[in-house]
């Protein structure tokens, strides 16, 4: 009897693996598994028909189709996205992955984009500037490159210490909720994603400020042994930029003004 | 994105949920048996395991408990993770999370029956197994069936967490629409899905209280 229940969990168990879409292939060399955030749009998030989709990710399509890989779109909770790295189920972190702060913690690829970090505010908020933050509760996402900008007592440090509080969230879309809540009166996030989130709210309700945080660039980012992959990458996003391919994406999303790869 | 393309990516992410609960609820239920017989055995040492064991599993939140169960083989033994270790792990962590659980419930219902059953069992000629199988745990399926059915619920909800492991269970497909549409419509469909589901759950666990309701 007892066997047999060993036996029969045995095989569900591994039933459930095959069927699961959780697993997502294999490391093979004919897969390129990319992390992404799939709350970061444009960069990464699912479109209209449920797919996953956006600039970076049409990106590593593109370089798959070079390589003739199969690309695996690996979502990740952001703050475990080191952890997913360092243990090989995912080769690389490709989704709106600012550079600046983290240059020796992984092996990079070339930068792609220029971004900076900017704050949204309720546009009927009587904040214009970064001087108005002082004595506000000011939002921004855990482990963001925004979040490190403040903590850095040689970037925003000073500025940070003006707030009342800096919130951090797990993802956009509670912050928003409470931005319009009016429990938190700005976010601090990345001008590509404030972009979107500001188009795709519409009717004006927000406004981005006309001071930036700093200025930064964005890589994709490989565990730091795997140079190797790295370079291949580098090579197939110089083809993509020389073929037209990488130009047509940024425009596709709204990036042009923002693209730094030569 | 239209009404019925994320009706069907939620219908697709509650497969994956319905498929974690039904995996652990097949996984811990008799692993809790082991837990809870190992927890009232006549050998210490082995008490005292259990005994922490199950203080660790009530004692840590199930979130942390996922975490580890997932990452540690390459923590401690760096054996590269790949991409197929992820579903197994968090069946896994549910499994023996939910076991320690189950495994109170069961004691507590095992400890209900009076001592004198087993005594007049053993004047009656009842072997000791004869007397557990036949006698004592009848009995304690219906004394614990209660709780049991409080459990199941928790854990439909709890499956929300492997959204921890990036698993792609409804929650977490929730919260990718809710950000690509910057609307919290996802949220309340959600919340509907999980609501169905217990409902379906509390009506056959009660159809099940029903049937066991013969003395």
């Amino acid at each position: 009897m007892k066997k047999k229940i060993v036996s029969l969990i045995a095989a569900l168990s591994l039933g459930a693996l095959m069927l699961s879409g959780c697993g997502a292939g294999k490391n093979d060399d004919k897969t390129f598994v990319v992390g992404f955030d799939a709350e970061y749009p444009p960069y990464g998030y699912m479109d209209e028909n449920g797919e996953y989709t956006g600039f970076d990710l049409e990106l590593a399509e593109a370089v798959c189709k070079l390589e003739g890989w199969t690309l695996v779109k690996q979502p990740l909770i952001w703050d475990n996205k080191d952890n997913e790295l360092n243990s090989g189920s995912i080769d690389c972190i490709w989704n709106g992955f600012t550079m600046d702060g983290r240059e020796d913690d992984y092996a990079w690829s070339v930068p792609y984009v220029d971004n900076s970090q900017v704050i949204v505010t309720a546009a009927d908020s009587g904040i214009q500037t970064f001087s108005d933050l002082n004595g506000k509760v000011v939002g921004v996402q855990a482990a963001s490159a925004a979040l490190s900008v403040l903590e850095d007592p040689d970037q925003q440090k000073s500025l940070a210490d003006t707030f009342k509080t800096l919130q951090t969230f797990a993802d956009y879309n509670t912050a928003f909720a409470e931005l319009q809540a009016g429990s938190v009166d700005a976010i601090a996030m990345d001008i590509g994603v404030a972009q979107y989130q500001l188009e795709s709210r519409g009717n004006g309700e927000f406004i981005i400020l006309d001071e930036h945080l700093n200025a930064e660039q964005y890589g994709v980012g490989f565990a730091l042994n795997n140079t190797e992959l790295r370079d291949t990458i580098n090579a197939d996003l110089k083809k993509l930029k020389e073929d037209g391919t990488f130009d047509a994406l940024a425009e596709k999303y709204g990036l042009s003004d923002m693209t730094c790869l030569e | 994105m239209s009404f019925q393309v994320m009706l069907t990516e939620l219908t697709t992410g509650m497969l994956i949920t319905m498929s974690i609960f039904v995996l652990t609820l097949i996984c811990s239920m008799p692993l809790g048996f082991l837990v809870a017989f190992g927890r009232m055995a006549k050998n210490s040492v082995i008490r005292r395991i259990t005994q922490f064991y199950i203080s660790v599993m009530r004692g840590t939140p199930l979130m942390l408990q996922l975490m580890v169960v997932y990452f540690f083989p390459w923590y401690l033994f760096h054996i590269p993770l790949g991409s197929n270790w992820r579903f197994p792990a968090i069946i896994l962590g549910f499994s023996i999370n939910y076991a320690a659980y189950f495994a109170e419930i069961y004691r507590s219902g095992i400890e209900a029956i009076p001592k004198g059953q087993y005594e007049a069992a053993k004047l009656l000629g009842y072997s000791k197994s004869q007397t557990f199988i036949k006698i004592i745990l009848p009995q304690v399926f219906k004394i614990i069936l209660p709780s049991v059915t409080n459990e199941i619920i928790t854990l439909v909800k709890d499956t929300s967490l492997a959204y921890t492991l990036s698993c792609l269970e409804m929650f977490s497909v929730a919260k990718q629409i809710a950000a690509a549409e910057t609307s919290m419509v996802p949220f309340a469909v959600a919340a509907l899905f999980y609501y169905i589901f217990n409902l379906l759950v509390s009506f056959i666990m009660n159809r099940m209280e029903k049937k066991m309701s013969y003395y």
